[in-house]
C-alpha cells in the first residue's frame, strides 16, 4: 500500500496553518517535526506518516473552532484517540491536521439511577469501569487495549472485545453523543432517554471511523457487575471437534460471557512466552467464561463441561482466582507471544459463520505455505470473529507484501464463506481496498452518499474506509469552495 | 388508492425506477397494520404492496435468521420457538390499537416502525438486532448493508438507520436478525397498590441488579417483573427478587398481562390521543404524575411511558422538562395532520436528517412526509 501524495498547496501553507491553529488552541498545537514523530501512526505499525500538525484541544469549543478553520481552508482532519487502532484509522496525512482528543478525558457525570456515565471522548475505556465499579457496575465493551484506548476511538471503531457475544459491541452500549460536524456545528444524538426521536443517526455514528464527525461527549450504559464468574479450559483433539462444541453450546441455549479459541501454533507460542498451563498436545483449546448469579453460572458450567467432553475434550476448571487470571493472561498474551517469533505482525479480523471454521482453518494452513509465512489463530469463538496473526519481518525482502497478500486472501476467504472483512477492528486503510470483495458498487455508493450527507467537502479522515473516493458532486451534494473541487485528483493510499 | 404488488426484489426495483420517471411517490405497505402510525401525508399516494414473504435461512447455531420483509412476526416467533429461541426485541402487536386485525403485522413493519416489547430491557431494541439487510434505494438500485454474522463493523452501520425510519429511506427486501435463546422457564411477578414513584423505583432497583429481568413494566395496576432461567437458577432469582423488594408484596402474574401492556390494550377504547414517551428512567414517575392521566403504562424500567391525553402542549412541555421526547402513536386523522407526530428537530439536526433522506431517496419517492415535512 502506498501512502497518499500530499496536497502541496496545503503543505506549502503549513507555517501559516500552524500559526492559525495556535491562535485557536493556544497551548495545544504540536508543529515541530521532531515532536510530530510521536504522532506518526497508530497500532497498524507497518505505516508511518507525520501529520502537518497535531492539535490537542481541551474543550468542545476548541474542537469546533478547529473544524470550522479546516473547513474554511479545505484542510483534511484525521481524528485520533489513543492511537491504538489496528486498521490504521488514525494514520495521519502529511497535508492534514491530526485532531487528538486525549486531553478531553474527564468523566462528566455518573448517573447510576439511570445506569449511565457521561464522559468526554478522551477518557479511557477502563476509566469508565473504574469510575463505577465501587458501586457494583461496569462498562461492558472491553477491547484488549482497554487500559489505553479512548471512548471516542471505541465509538469511531465500534470496538468489541471478549464479551460482546453476550453484552454487545460499543454501539449496543452507547446511549448518546454530542457530535461535532465537519463545519464546526454541534448536534446532540440520543441521550439518557432510550431510542431515537426520528432517524437513528446515533446508530451510524458508531463505527463511522471518523468519517462523519467528531464525538465530543458520550453517554454510556453501565451494567451491574455479575456476582459470579467461572472459567473452563477445554482441550480438543481436533479443530472440528472444538467447532462442534461451540455450536452445541449455542444450540443448548447457553450464551457464555466469553468463549475463546486458540490453535496449536498459538498454544505453543503462548506456552513458550508465559506458560499459562495449556496442554501442548491439544489441536486447539477453548477458554470459556460463564457469568451471572451463582446458581446460573454453576448450571452453565456443568452443561458446558458435559458438551465439551461429549466432543472429546479434556476439561478443567480454574479452581482459584489466580488460576483464572493465568488462563486469561495466556489468551491475552497471544500477540506478544507471537511477537517474539518475528519482528512484525499483522492481526486480521474477519468474522465467519462458525460452521465454516474447520474449512477456513485448514485453507489458511495451506495459504500459509503458499505465502511462506508463519501464523497462528486466535478466535472469538462465540461470535465467529477470527484473529489470524501473521508474523513477518518488514526488513526481509518482500515479506511485508507477502504478509499483506496473505491477510487479504484470508479476508476474501471469510467473505466467500458468508462472513465479513472486519468484526471489530474497522476498515481503516488496512482493509479499504478489500471493500469491493464484500460490497458491490451500489452498496459502496450508498455508503458514500451517506458520508456526503455529513461531510460534503470530504475533509474528515479522507482516504479511509472507501477504496475510491467519489466526489460528492456525483452524489448531488457537492460542496464547492472558491470554485475548486476538494481533492478532485486526490491520490489514493 | 391503488397498490402495485411486488413479489420479488427485481419487481420492487422496477417499480422504483418507473416512479423515478413519473416522479410519483408511493406508500410502502406490508400488511398495512401500521398505516395509522406516523404523519398522514404519505398515505394519499399510490401503494407499493411489498409481498416478499418467507424465511430465507434460519441457522439456530449461528444465532441468525434471514427473512423477507412481509413475513409475519407471528410466523417468525413460532419458527424460533421450535428451536428454543426468540426475537430479542420482542415485537408486540399494535394491530388492534391502530385499528387493524391482530396477528398480521410483518417483520418489515416492526423494523421500520421501531417496535420493541418488554424483553427490550434485557436484549435491546430492534436496532440492536438487525445485522444486515437488502433493499432498493430511491435510485432504483438494489443494495445491501451490514452482514449475516453476529459481529461485523465493515462499512457504515446502515441497518441501524433503517430501524425506525418509517420506510422513508429504502424498500426493504430481505432482513437478517440476531436471535436469542429463550430460557426454558419464566415467572412474572406483580407488585400492586404502589404509587407511580414507588412502582418505578422498584423497577429501577431490579434493573440495577444482576437478575437480568426480561420485563420491567408498569401500569396503574402494578409493577411487573419477569425473571427467566433454568429451574434452579430461576428459583434463586425469585428468592433474590423477594429480598430486593423487602416488604413489598409480590404476587404471581403471567405473560398475558405483560402482552396486554405491550400491545397497548388499555388504550384501545380511549378517544384521547395516545403517546409514547421516551425519558431517562428516573423521570418516569414525574412525567406520569404531572400529566395526571388515568391511562398510562411504563416499560424498560421507566425509559418508555405510554400515556393518553388530549393536551399535547402540556405533555410535550412536561416531557421536555424531564429530558425526553414524545411520539404520537394514535389519534384521529385531523389531529394527525395538526400535531407533530415526531418532535420537531433543532435546525442543524433537521438539516442532517434531510441530507440523509436525500442520500437514500433524492427524489422523495418513499413515504414522503411520513416523519416530517420533506422526510
Amino acid at each position: 500500500m502506498e501512502l497518499p501524495q500530499p496536497n502541496q498547496d496545503i503543505v506549502a501553507r503549513s507555517a501559516d496553518i500552524i500559526a492559525a491553529l495556535r491562535a485557536l488552541v493556544p497551548d495545544g498545537v504540536v508543529g515541530e517535526q521532531a515532536e510530530l514523530a510521536a504522532f506518526d501512526g497508530d497500532a497498524l505499525t507497518a505505516y508511518r506518516q507525520k501529520p502537518l500538525a497535531c492539535v490537542l484541544p481541551r474543550s468542545k469549543n476548541e474542537v469546533c473552532a478547529v473544524l470550522a478553520f479546516a473547513a474554511d481552508h479545505n484542510i483534511p482532519i484525521v481524528p485520533r484517540g489513543a492511537g491504538t487502532s489496528l486498521s490504521g484509522g488514525a494514520l495521519p496525512r502529511a497535508d492534514g491536521i491530526l485532531l487528538s482528543l486525549t486531553r478531553m478525558n474527564r468523566i462528566l457525570e455518573i448517573d447510576l439511577d439511570n445506569r449511565c456515565v457521561v464522559t468526554e471522548p478522551g477518557a479511557t475505556n477502563l476509566a469508565i469501569t473504574r469510575a463505577v465499579e465501587a458501586n457494583g457496575f461496569y462498562y461492558a465493551p472491553d477491547p484488549s487495549s482497554q487500559i489505553a484506548c479512548t471512548i471516542g476511538g471505541n465509538i469511531a471503531e465500534n470496538s468489541g472485545g471478549l464479551h460482546c457475544l453476550k453484552y454487545g459491541l460499543t454501539t449496543n452500549n452507547l446511549l448518546g453523543v454530542e457530535f461535532a460536524l465537519a463545519g464546526g456545528e454541534r448536534v446532540t444524538l440520543g441521550g439518557k432517554a432510550p431510542g431515537a426521536n426520528g432517524l437513528d443517526l446515533l446508530g451510524i455514528v458508531a463505527g463511522s471511523e471518523g468519517l462523519l464527525g467528531i464525538v465530543v461527549e458520550a453517554t454510556l450504559r453501565v451494567l451491574p457487575t455479575p456476582p459470579a464468574t467461572r472459567t473452563l479450559l477445554a482441550a480438543f483433539p481436533s479443530v472440528p471437534a472444538a467447532g462442534q462444541c461451540v455450536a452445541d453450546i449455542i444450540a443448548a441455549g447457553i450464551v457464555p460471557a466469553a468463549m475463546e479459541f486458540m490453535d496449536k501454533r498459538c498454544i505453543a507460542a503462548v506456552e513458550a512466552h508465559c506458560a499459562p498451563g495449556y496442554p501442548r498436545d491439544a489441536e486447539g483449546v477453548l477458554i470459556i467464561d460463564a457469568d451471572g448469579i451463582s446458581s446460573e453460572v454453576d448450571d452453565a458450567v456443568y452443561r458446558i463441561g458435559e458438551i465439551a467432553r461429549k466432543n472429546g475434550a479434556a476439561v478443567r476448571e480454574a479452581t482459584s482466582e489466580s488460576e483464572r487470571a493465568r488462563l486469561w493472561a495466556g489468551r491475552k498474551a497471544a500477540f506478544p507471544a507471537m511477537g517474539r517469533l518475528a519482528p512484525d505482525m499483522l492481526c486480521m479480523d474477519g468474522t465467519i459463520p462458525r460452521r465454516a471454521l474447520p474449512q477456513v482453518l485448514s485453507r489458511m494452513s495451506e495459504m500459509a505455505e503458499e505465502y511462506r509465512l508463519g501464523f497462528c489463530n486466535v478466535f472469538h469463538a462465540g461470535d465467529g470473529n477470527l484473529h489470524p496473526l501473521i508474523i513477518f519481518d518488514v526488513m526481509k525482502g518482500d515479506e511485508l507484501a507477502r504478509a499483506e497478500a496473505f491477510g487479504a486472501a484470508i479476508l476474501r476467504l471469510c467473505v466467500d464463506v458468508g462472513g465479513v472483512l472486519t468484526g471489530e477492528h474497522g476498515v481503516g486503510v488496512e482493509k479499504r481496498d478489500l471493500m469491493p470483495a464484500m460490497f458491490t458498487d451500489a452498496d459502496l455508493d450508498q455508503q458514500q452518499r451517506l458520508k456526503c450527507a455529513f461531510d460534503a467537502g470530504s475533509l474528515l479522515n479522507p482516504g479511509k474506509v472507501f477504496p475510491t473516493l467519489s466526489a460528492c458532486v456525483e452524489q448531488g451534494h457537492m460542496h464547492v469552495k472558491d470554485g475548486r473541487l476538494p481533492f478532485a485528483n486526490l491520490p489514493r493510499f | 388508492m391503488t397498490a402495485v404488488i411486488a413479489q420479488t426484489e427485481d419487481e420492487v426495483a422496477t417499480v422504483v425506477r418507473a416512479a423515478r420517471v413519473t416522479r410519483k411517490p408511493f406508500e410502502i405497505i406490508g400488511a398495512g397494520s401500521k398505516r395509522a402510525l406516523g404523519r398522514t401525508s404519505s398515505t394519499g399516494h399510490a401503494g407499493l404492496d411489498v409481498s416478499l414473504n418467507g424465511i430465507v435461512a434460519y441457522e439456530p447455531e449461528e444465532l441468525i435468521i434471514s427473512v423477507r420483509p412481509a413475513t409475519r412476526v407471528s410466523e417468525i416467533t413460532t419458527v424460533l420457538a421450535a428451536k428454543g429461541q426468540r426475537l430479542g426485541f420482542d415485537p408486540p402487536d399494535w394491530g388492534p390499537l391502530l385499528g387493524a386485525p391482530a396477528g398480521i403485522g410483518t417483520i418489515g413493519g416492526a423494523i421500520s416502525c421501531d417496535i420493541s416489547g418488554p424483553a427490550r430491557v434485557r436484549h435491546g431494541a430492534v436496532r440492536d438486532q438487525l445485522l444486515g439487510f437488502r433493499g432498493v434505494n430511491g435510485l432504483g438500485e438494489v443494495f445491501k448493508a451490514g452482514g449475516k454474522v453476529v459481529k461485523n463493523v465493515t462499512g457504515f452501520d446502515i441497518p441501524k438507520l433503517v430501524c425506525g425510519a418509517f420506510g422513508t429511506l429504502c424498500v426493504l427486501t430481505e432482513v437478517t436478525l440476531r436471535v436469542f435463546p429463550k430460557p426454558p422457564r419464566s415467572q412474572t411477578f406483580v407488585a400492586r397498590d404502589l404509587s407511580p414513584t414507588d412502582a418505578f423505583a422498584l423497577l429501577r432497583k431490579v434493573w440495577a441488579s444482576p437478575l437480568e429481568a426480561s420485563a420491567l413494566s408498569c401500569t396503574p395496576a402494578g409493577a411487573f417483573v419477569r425473571l427467566e432461567g433454568e429451574a434452579e437458577p430461576l428459583a434463586d432469582k425469585i428468592g433474590l427478587l423477594h429480598s430486593l423488594c423487602n416488604s413489598v408484596k409480590l404476587a404471581a402474574s403471567d405473560d398475558l398481562e405483560l402482552d396486554s401492556i405491550a400491545n397497548g390494550e388499555i388504550f384501545v377504547s380511549t378517544d384521547e390521543n395516545v403517546w409514547r414517551v421516551a425519558i431517562p428512567p428516573s423521570r418516569a414517575a414525574t412525567v406520569v404524575e404531572a400529566v395526571a392521566s388515568p391511562r398510562w403504562s411504563g416499560d424498560c424500567a421507566g425509559g418508555i411511558v405510554w400515556i393518553a391525553t388530549h393536551d399535547h402542549k402540556k405533555l410535550r412541555q412536561i416531557v421536555h422538562a424531564a429530558g425526553g421526547y414524545a411520539t404520537l402513536i394514535r389519534t384521529d386523522a385531523k389531529a394527525r395532520s395538526d400535531i407533530d407526530v415526531f418532535e420537531a428537530e433543532d435546525p442543524i439536526r433537521a438539516q442532517l436528517t434531510r441530507a440523509v433522506k436525500k442520500a437514500f431517496d433524492p427524489l422523495g419517492l418513499f413515504n414522503p412526509g411520513r416523519m416530517w415535512d420533506g422526510v
